[in-house]
């Protein structure tokens, strides 16, 4: 693509967040929508942009941010290693295929309150959550990833001398890698809208909580505010796994 | 040896939930807290549940939403994905509003939309169409742009329209991908649907789960639990068994669904 068809492109795409915004802020000048229930675009950005430099709101983002990544971080520890173990090993297959089976389309909010009492109200409720939701699509990727790996890239490590224990680390791993990572950012976007759940249920920090205690109150402006933010966080998050993704896969031609 | 087999890949998923079943049941009995019931108090909870009329009618209503919310969505959500598949002007358009929209949870929306639109059956099953419309746009985005520009020129060649191309065209050839994407948003309308009652706390089957948790009648949560994972896990391979149907010409990618929330 030419440098300028990405610019067009760009331009292109802000316009329905323009208008969106625009059609946002008419609602509230030409007297639609009371502003109590739908404050002008201009009041909750300049609302969030303090919020962001309060020390109070930095505690809530930091509490949200280390539970999404504690999370996320064993997700995808759990999510790779026992997809690559059902991918290589056939007993393993036979046990975790028909548990994932079920699993998989088990809506894991529901198991939340089982969640609750035994774990506590605290991070590790929350955590669990996290790591259960974003699990399955890093697991069925890298199990999809890993079996698609071709069959002539083991015989040529092995015919090259590559010990057996080490073909998984240097051949098949590698393989399914943009799988995988495709995988993660399934599993980051749910990470992220799984911890604000959580924290929205029950909690007593984090942006959720943020949101559910302005809902209480009936103050519409900090409801738009944690909700922006973790869209950001979103955007922000997926970006840097971008990165990653273009750094681990410099070697590999594009798809 | 050969049915043996067979018999027990069919039973294999059936196997999985006895399993886990078993777990919990040793678990609790081990943990032995007044928290966490075996899984036959559990099961025992069932039929109180289900025969009760009233908590039956909020969970049929709760389907209905469900159903309701499910429907628009794909309907709204196929034509628009398939578009931006095929033009690269509608993508561009739209793809950075999606970008924005993907990390914001739906159900999250819910208190906004219940000072708009009040606690009823509207505000929930607008948040469950926003829950399954993304997923659905994406896969069918997906499909739509990979379909084989040959198949198009010859379809042009032979005096299709464009709309005509892009109904008898570009929608088969993209309906296994599309479906993929319908999978994905059935868990999700069932994971917002969930969430968004239990929110609003008003009616449906989050409703009494989360009621059951807060005055401490656990059998009742857990029993919630099961009939609402068996809801997920049935939708699921029902729907599997169509898709199973509708696509019999394409292998399936991918025989297990990606879960969302």
């Amino acid at each position: 693509m030419k440098p300028r068809a990405v610019t067009s492109d760009v331009l292109l795409g802000m316009v329905p967040i323009a208008l969106l915004i625009g059609l946002w802020q008419a609602i509230d000048s030409f007297g639609y929508a009371p502003v109590s229930l739908l404050p002008p675009p201009g009041a909750v950005f300049l609302r969030l942009v303090r919020q962001l430099f309060t020390s109070e709101y930095q505690q809530e983002i930091a509490a949200t941010l280390f539970r999404l990544f504690t999370g996320f971080a064993i997700a995808v520890i759990l999510g790779v290693g026992i997809g690559l173990a059902a991918a290589v090993s056939p007993a393993v297959n036979a046990v975790v295929r028909p548990l994932v089976r079920v699993l998989a389309p088990l809506p894991k909010v529901a198991l939340y309150p089982a969640m609750l009492l035994l774990l506590g109200f605290g991070h590790e409720s929350k955590i669990t959550l996290v790591a259960a939701d974003a699990l399955f699509p890093i697991l069925l990727a890298t199990y999809y990833g890993a079996s698609m790996v071709e069959q002539k890239l083991i015989w040529s490590a092995m015919a090259a001398g590559t010990p057996h224990g080490q073909i998984l680390f240097k051949v098949v791993l590698p393989a399914a890698a943009p799988s995988i990572l495709t995988g993660c950012r399934i599993g980051l976007v749910i990470s992220c809208i799984v911890v604000f759940l959580a924290e929205m249920i029950t909690s007593t920090d984090g942006l959720g909580h943020v949101l559910v205690t302005a809902a209480r109150t009936f103050q519409a402006v900090d409801m738009f505010v944690p909700l922006i933010t973790i869209s950001l966080l979103g955007l922000v998050l997926n970006g840097l796994l971008e990165g990653l993704r273009s750094y681990l896969l410099r070697g590999f031609p594009e798809v | 040896m050969m049915l043996l087999r067979a018999v027990v890949t069919r039973l294999a998923p059936l196997l999985a939930c006895l399993g886990l079943l078993g777990i919990w049941q040793v678990a609790a009995l081990i943990l032995d807290t007044d928290s966490f019931p075996t899984a036959l108090d559990a099961i025992r909870a069932i039929p109180a549940i289900l025969g009760d009329k009233e908590s039956l009618i909020n969970i049929l209503a709760s389907l209905r939403r469900m159903a309701i919310g499910f429907g628009l969505a794909v309907m709204v959500s196929i034509p628009l994905g398939l578009m931006m598949g095929r033009s690269r002007g509608v993508a561009a358009f739209f793809n950075p509003l999606l970008m924005i929209i993907y990390p914001v949870p739906k159900a999250a929306l819910m208190p906004i939309i219940m000072l708009w639109l009040g606690v009823g059956d509207v505000s929930k099953t607008l948040v469950i169409f926003l829950g399954v419309s993304l997923p659905v746009i994406y896969h069918s985005f997906e499909g739509g742009k990979a379909v084989e520009e040959k198949m198009l020129w010859s379809g042009a060649a032979m005096g299709l329209s464009a709309a005509q191309r892009m109904i008898r065209i570009v929608l088969p050839a993209a309906l296994p991908e599309i479906l993929t994407g319908c999978r994905t948003g059935l868990v999700l309308a069932l994971i917002t649907m969930v969430t968004s009652e239990m929110i609003a706390r008003q009616s449906g089957a989050g409703n009494i789960l989360f009621n059951a948790l807060d005055m401490g009648q656990y059998d009742t949560v857990f029993a919630m639990i099961i009939i609402i994972g068996a809801m997920g896990i049935g939708l699921d391979a029902a729907f599997e068994k169509m898709r199973g149907r509708l696509v019999k010409w394409s292998e399936p990618r991918f025989d297990l669904p990606l879960s969302f929330s």
